[in-house]
Order: C-alpha cells, then structure tokens, then sequence
C-alpha cells in the first residue's frame, strides 16, 4: 500500500516529493523490469546484442516480437519494457541517424545518437501532461575509428556506458552472468556465448530460439547483421544452453 | 511545450542554435540595403535560378601542408565606387578552417559567424573537433539560398596537427564541390585562374604556394575594376588560421616581395 505523502507526488511526473524523488519515473524503470530481458556485450572485435522474447501463444508469429532493431548500417538498438514506447524511440534513433548523414556527411557515432535519444527521453521526465518511456535500450555500434561501443539508456534520460550490460526482468542474475564471464571474451562468437548464458539465467529453464533474437556489429566491417532463428538455435545447441523440451522435438 | 508537438529534427540539413525564426539574411541589415564586397546585382538565369555578380577576387590553393586562402582588400558599390580599401575577405570558422567571402556582405558575415557557432557546438557537444567532410556538407547545406559564393579551406584534424588538407567550391545553390589544386571565385576569377593555371604547382608547400596566390589576386586587381587595394593572405594548417595583410604596391608576377606590412 501507498502511504498518502506518496501518493501525492506520484501524479504529476514534474513533482518531485519531498525527499527529491520522481516517482512517475521510478515506476518506469518498474515497467523495464516487467519486460523481458536484454542483453549487450563489447568484445574486442564487435558489439553483441540478444533478447529473450515472451510469446503469448504458439499460434503467434515469432518475427512479429521485435526486440533488436537496425538503427543504422553500423547501429544497433535492443530494448526491454513497453514495446512501444521503445518503438517510438528506436524511430527516434533512426531519424537522427539520418539527419547526421545530412547534415554532416558522416555516419552518426554511438554515443552522440544515445545522448540525442537520451534528451529526448529526459524531456519527458519534465513536461506537464506526458509520461516517462517505460523502457530501456541498449544501443549498441561501431565508430568511425572501428572502436565499438555499448550504451545504455534508461527512463530518466541518463546515459551509461558498459562493457556488457543488461536490462529487463531479472536483470540482476543476467548481470552476475556477465560480470563472471566477461574476462576471457575474445571474439564476437564468445560474446554471443555469454549472452546467450545471460538470458538463460534470467529464465527458469533453458531457451527456446522462438521469440529469441540476436544481432552482431563487426568492428571490422562496421556492419549490423542480424541473427536468423535457425543460427540461433545452434548457438543454443552448441553451448548447451537449448532447452530439452524443445531438443526433443527435432 | 507538449513533447508531442516537438517539431521534427530539420531534415534540410540546418540546424538553428538561436531556434527557428531567426532569418538568416537580413539580420544585421538597417534599412534593408545591403553593403556588397565590389557590389552585388542579381539577374535571373535562364533556368529561373538567381545569379549573383560578386565584385572581388578570391583564391584558393592547395598545398601538401594546408590550405592557402587570398582575397583582394576592396568593398565597393555596384563595383563602380570603392567603398573600403581595407577588407578582410578571409574569416576564420573551424580551429584549422576558413572561408574566403565573395557576395552579400551581410549575408556573408551572417554565414561565417553561423558556420562559427555551429563548429563550436559540435566540438563542445562531441569533444572532437569537426572533419572537413563535415564541416564542408553543414556549409553547403547552410549556404543554399544565400548570395554568396564562398571557398572553404581547411585540414582535417589529427592529433599531431598534420591531417588531410581540403578545398571546397561552394554555391548558393548548395552545391560542394571538391579541388584538389586550386579555385578561385568572384568577378576577378577570369583572370585569378589564367595566373593559378600557368603559376600553380601540383608539389607546392604552403610557403611556395602563398606567392603564387598572391599573384594570382594581384593579376586580378590589374584588371578587374571591383578588385584591388592589396592583398589577404591566409595560411590553414592543422596548427590554425594565420591571416597576413599586403599591400598593393608589390610588382606584379613577384607577391614574395610583394611587401608583407
């Protein structure tokens, strides 16, 4: 139960309380960790984002779960919470790209796109009658000088940069994940091991590639290419991550 | 503001600092006339578009080291009366970029100080400063529609100051164009590139190249009647922009001694 000091401060999103919090935006990293989790890891030789997708029924189709999106030939966007207010940001994401190309020539880099889509985020924590976005992203590319690079926003507008980072639900035992893995990453193959290793700590059983996505950015090629269901069922297969169930079917 | 009427991010390419509105013609204008670099009159091309007579002489050379820009020093009315004997046609817009100006006075000094703030912003913004390639696409982008007709020089940045040397050619059309040699815009570039064309050397450094520019504006005052007064020399590298006046007295087809003052 709220008290009601609380509750007088959670209505508007441009009140603080007392205490100097925001709750309208605390309640919109609540509706992040309601969604399914996400995942980016930073090798050496690219970036690597993965997501686990919920599925309401069978008979719906999987690509229709969109969790990573192409921002841009070198750009990458994962989200986790509301899927649709991350749609509206990934659209954000995309224009922005382009108006760099037009303006400048030149294709945007990745922490000059997360703090463009991170201003617009902030707007929102501070204007009368909106909401904030109840979602994260993790965006992920590779620079002009082939470096890559991981980033993460979240519903207050702040940027965070990470080496491998994740969002959504049970976020906590996808980052412990991560945090023993990290160290012996060489390739963006052993990105996707531990990726995949991260998601599967956050879910009670083992994966099922249905609903799962994935995608890599080369550093070499500065490239976003995305997964196909099948490769990542044999990544699954491979690391022994695949749930049985689903073995058995095949 | 309602965040849902937030205006699109500008897809022409434009980008207002000092928010949308602020015209960027006409601002700095009084009465409504405009004070020219050797006089401006407009005639309508055949194709409807707006051609513009730019009084003045301006080159551009390009050297293994940088960048050399020169102009001529004359302001005049309608390029019949001599209105200022000392103008600097060269200005600074980028730590290692400048422009030359030909057209618009107003229009042009209204457009360097943008290109200034723009510059500025992107560097504050990124901490790093702005590649020619960027700078020369937001120029042109920012140019189109004005009366002006500008060349830009500039060197890109590397961290030990010996980056890539560029020459842009730009129109108010917002057209880019790239010279590997040299260019030369305003009434005296008839003349301008008939010297560059016989004087410029493919091998040139900055220092050899800057007599050769200075002949080349000094060939343009001999004749052209809107261009004269002395000489505008600036060096771009990647250590910055350094402007040198000179005068007109040097012989012609000898700017080494044309006499720096």
């Amino acid at each position: 139960m709220q008290n009601s000091q609380q509750q007088a401060y959670d209505r508007g999103i441009t009140i603080f309380s007392p205490d100097g919090r925001l709750y309208q935006v605390e309640y919109a990293r609540e509706a992040v960790k309601r969604g399914t989790a996400a995942v980016g890891i930073r090798t050496p030789e690219g970036v690597v984002l993965a997501a686990d997708g919920r599925l309401r029924s069978e008979l719906q189709v999987a690509a229709s779960v969109e969790k990573i999106h192409k921002a841009d030939d070198h750009l990458g966007v994962a989200t986790a919470g509301h899927a649709a207010d991350a749609r509206k940001l990934v659209d954000v994401a995309r224009r922005r790209a382009q108006v760099e190309k037009l303006r400048y020539g030149e294709a945007i880099d990745t922490e000059t796109l997360t703090k463009a889509i991170t201003d617009n985020i902030q707007e929102f924590t501070q204007t009368g009658g909106a909401r904030p976005f109840g979602c994260a992203l993790l965006i992920a590319g590779v620079d002009e000088d082939g470096e890559p690079r991981l980033f993460e926003t979240d519903p207050s507008g702040t940027p965070y940069e990470w080496k491998a980072v994740a969002v959504g639900g049970n976020q906590r035992e996808a980052q412990d994940t991560l945090e023993e893995g990290y160290d012996d990453l060489g390739t963006v193959d052993d990105g996707l091991r531990l990726a995949f290793e991260a998601l599967a700590a956050t879910v009670d059983g083992d994966l099922t590639p249905e609903g799962m996505s994935a995608a890599t950015i080369d550093a070499e090629t500065a490239t976003y290419e995305a997964l196909e269901r099948e490769e990542i069922g044999d990544h699954l297969e491979e690391h022994d991550l695949l749930d049985e169930g689903d073995a058995d079917e095949e | 503001m309602n965040p849902n009427e937030r205006p699109e991010p500008g897809l022409d390419g434009s980008l207002d600092p000092f928010g949308s509105g602020a015209g960027r013609r006409g601002e700095f204008s009084v009465d409504g006339s405009s004070v020219e670099a050797g006089g401006l009159e407009t005639a309508a091309g055949s194709d409807g578009a707006v051609e513009y007579s730019t009084g003045t002489t301006t080159v551009g050379l390009v050297a293994a080291d940088g960048v050399v820009l020169a102009t001529d020093r004359r302001a005049s009315l309608g390029g019949r009366f001599v209105s200022n004997k000392d103008v600097v046609k060269v200005e600074q817009v980028h730590p290692t970029a400048a422009i030359t100006i030909a057209g618009s006075v107003g229009a042009a000094q209204a457009y360097a100080k943008q290109l200034r703030v723009e510059a500025d912003l992107y560097e504050n913004r990124r901490d790093r400063r702005m590649s020619m390639e960027a700078l020369s696409s937001l120029a042109s982008g920012l140019l189109r529609g004005l009366p002006v007709s500008p060349l830009l020089g500039g060197v890109d940045p590397a961290a030990d100051g010996a980056g890539e040397p560029h020459l842009y050619q730009l129109d108010g059309a917002g057209g880019r164009i790239e010279e590997s040699a040299f260019a030369a815009t305003g009434s005296g570039m008839t003349v301008a590139t008939g010297a560059l064309e016989r004087e410029y050397d493919t091998d040139t450094d900055i220092e050899t190249a800057v007599p050769t520019a200075v002949d080349a504006v000094l060939a343009a005052s001999e004749r052209d009647t809107a261009s004269g007064n002395g000489v505008v020399v600036a060096r771009v590298t990647g250590d910055g922009v350094e402007t040198e006046r000179r005068d007109g007295t040097g012989a012609l087809m000898n700017g080494a001694n044309g006499g720096a003052r």
